[in-house]
């Protein structure tokens, strides 16, 4: 192997001068040896021994590349102002896949920094195999800064707390009240996948002034849905157009025809201006199960560093949130079900349901679809047939109206998503957990039902 | 072939400097310029590091051949500008009202982005003996700002 790293240096020590504040700057040459100078937008860590850069347009730096394989790259660290620099050789290119979608995620970011989104788009992903990386001599270079956090020990700390967790809703605020003491992390959202649905539904968040529980975004949609559907991490470190893409929720009232006045969005925490964002994937038992969003208000908030000890938390959460719904076992003999009369006084709630897609209104307002609008349609509509206010987990994994997905870790989360909207919406019907596997349902005004086929 | 006045102007407006250069080998190489003025003769001047470009100095020295980009941090405006008569020679102190008036215009524009001027003091501040320029005639100047006519020529005025 031809490759030589000077001065103790390794790639991997050096990625976090890819981060973008300073963009880093590429020579390569014709066959005849005539220099080109230009800038990239984005380079990208890929393992010890490689880094993509990117591809957005067919200029005489790529031309120079294909011809003869060759490139050198000088990257600056954004707070010490050290440099190195890289001579690479051109391996291949790559249009899709986990770095190909890091890569086009941040591009993003940058491209909506500099007022381009239009403009930018990336081609591919440049592979290139790092030959030497050494120091540029000759700067004086300032101390490094503080770290925000003792990362590793805080994130042991944090896990430790979550491994003590029994019940989802703990370990959900476990995480993100940790995210914000230990970590310094203080605006999160965590969303969860329905791959049935082909979106990313919010379950909790932290630090915005609507909490947002039910809210959607597509696949795809920010780095919080690009995280999911490539199943890697992705991260931004510039100021990025929130409402472009991170806040790219899904206009799904006008696709489904539904009335002007029952627009089924829920609003959108987030910050008004990020300057970072990180996404990190929950995985388990190699499935994607949703993603945590972080962001902050400061430049390059989140480094590697951020990003290594969140894929842990994250896939522990995972982990534990699969583990945490296993089927209940037969609910023990009990007396029998209190049966409490729907209230008589007070405004009527109405309670409308759209077949097609369990979307759920309340007094036409918007409160949540898919799966858990189905449950809570049943809930209510059982409720005003028997009276009965509790359930198991047991008979709703069981009823075949609700067509639950085939897959352990959907009913506790749908559950918790629905109660935590319901919570939020300060709605007349609240629902609460009744002792393990069972559920509770609160009514405070009288309810009509009402089932609209379209 | 004369540098147009937008391209004189840019080179004092607190652009950030890059000197590209290849040995004849095929072996690429840049570093950082410090500063860069059109001369009497209409040649271009590039100011840079011994210590810091010494890879760039040999290739171009070797070749003759050297690309100096210019990007003006504040609106990404970036030109190419190629050289094949490139001469090198010590610079010294003759250069040093040249480099800290770029320097000082440079941190101007890096101030913007909430750079502070301890970062760009790592590398420009350079004793007068490393100082070392770069002369050569622009043949071709290319737009290098970010987008779909990146890499297009622009034009040079008549001498």
């Amino acid at each position: 192997m031809n490759r030589r790293m000077s001065d103790d240096l390794t790639l991997f020590g050096v990625r976090r001068m890819m981060e973008g504040v300073v963009p880093p700057a590429l020579c390569t040459a014709s066959a005849d040896r005539m220099p080109n100078v230009s800038y990239l937008s984005l380079a990208e860590y890929v393992d010890p021994l490689h880094i993509a850069l990117s591809f957005q347009f067919f200029n005489r730096s790529r031309e120079n590349v294909l011809a003869t394989k060759r490139a050198a790259l000088t990257l600056d660290d954004p707070y010490t102002g050290a440099g190195v620099i890289l001579q690479l050789e051109y391996l291949r290119t790559e249009t899709c896949g986990p770095v190909f979608e890091r890569l086009r995620a941040k591009l993003m970011g940058v491209a909506s920094h500099v007022g381009m989104d239009q403009v930018f788009h990336l081609r591919g992903a440049d592979i290139y195999r790092v030959l030497e990386l050494r120091r540029v001599p000759g700067r004086r270079e300032l101390p490094a800064a503080e770290p925000r956090v003792d990362l590793a020990t805080n994130s042991r700390l944090l896990s430790e707390r979550m491994a003590n967790c029994g019940e989802l809703v703990d370990l959900l605020d476990t995480l993100l009240d940790g995210l914000g003491e230990l970590l310094r992390i203080d605006n999160a959202m965590l969303w969860l996948f329905d791959s049935a649905q082909e979106v990313l539904t919010l379950l909790a968040s932290r630090g915005y002034e609507v909490g947002g529980a039910g809210a959607e975004i597509s696949t795809g949609d920010g780095i919080a849905g690009t995280a999911v559907r490539e199943g890697v991490a992705i991260r931004v470190g510039h100021m990025m157009n929130m409402a472009r893409y991170a806040r790219a929720a899904r206009d799904r009232a006008d696709a489904l025809g539904f009335e002007p006045v029952l627009k089924s969005e829920i609003p959108l925490p987030g910050l008004k201006e990020p300057r970072s964002q990180l996404a990190v994937p929950l995985r388990a038992r190699g499935r994607v199960l949703g993603a945590l969003l972080v962001e902050s208000k400061h430049d390059q908030h989140f480094g590697y560093d951020d990003e290594d000890a969140l894929m842990l938390l994250c896939g522990q959460f995972a982990v534990a949130m699969s583990l945490m719904q296993p089927p209940e076992p037969e609910p023990p003999a009990r007396e029998a079900p209190k049966i409490v009369a729907q209230p008589q006084t007070g405004l009527a709630v109405h309670l409308r349901r759209y077949a097609r897609d369990n979307s759920v209104f309340l007094d036409d307002v918007y409160l949540i679809r898919g799966v858990a609008g189905a449950i809570l349609w049943k809930l209510a509509a059982e409720f005003l047939r028997s009276g009965r206010r509790e359930f198991s987990n047991r008979e709703l994994r069981l009823a075949p109206e609700l067509r639950l997905p085939d897959v352990q870790d959907n009913l506790e989360v749908r559950l918790l998503l629905l109660q935590r909207r319901l919570a939020e919406q300060n709605a007349p019907i609240q629902l609460e957990k009744a002792g393990r596997g069972r559920i509770r349902l609160n009514v405070k005004r009288p309810i009509v039902m009402q089932a609209e086929n379209s | 072939m004369a540098l147009t006045q937008d391209i004189i102007d840019l080179l004092g407006a607190g652009v950030a400097h890059q000197v590209g250069g290849c040995t004849k080998e095929g072996r690429p190489s840049l570093c950082r310029g410090l500063a860069a003025t059109v001369e009497p003769d209409g040649r271009l001047v590039v100011i840079l590091s011994a210590e810091s470009g010494f890879e760039v100095i040999a290739a171009v020295h070797d070749t003759g051949r050297i690309a100096l980009n210019l990007t003006l941090p504040e609106n990404y405006k970036s030109i190419s500008l190629l050289g094949r008569d490139a001469v090198v020679s010590h610079g010294g102190a003759a250069f040093r009202e040249l480099v800290l008036d770029r320097y000082e215009k440079f941190r101007a524009q890096l101030d913007v982005h909430g750079i502070p001027p301890a970062y760009t003091e790592a590398w420009y501040l350079r004793p007068d003996a490393d100082l070392v320029a770069i002369r050569f005639t622009p043949f071709s100047v290319r737009n290098q700002t970010p987008g779909p006519d990146a890499g297009s020529a622009l034009a040079l005025a008549n001498r």
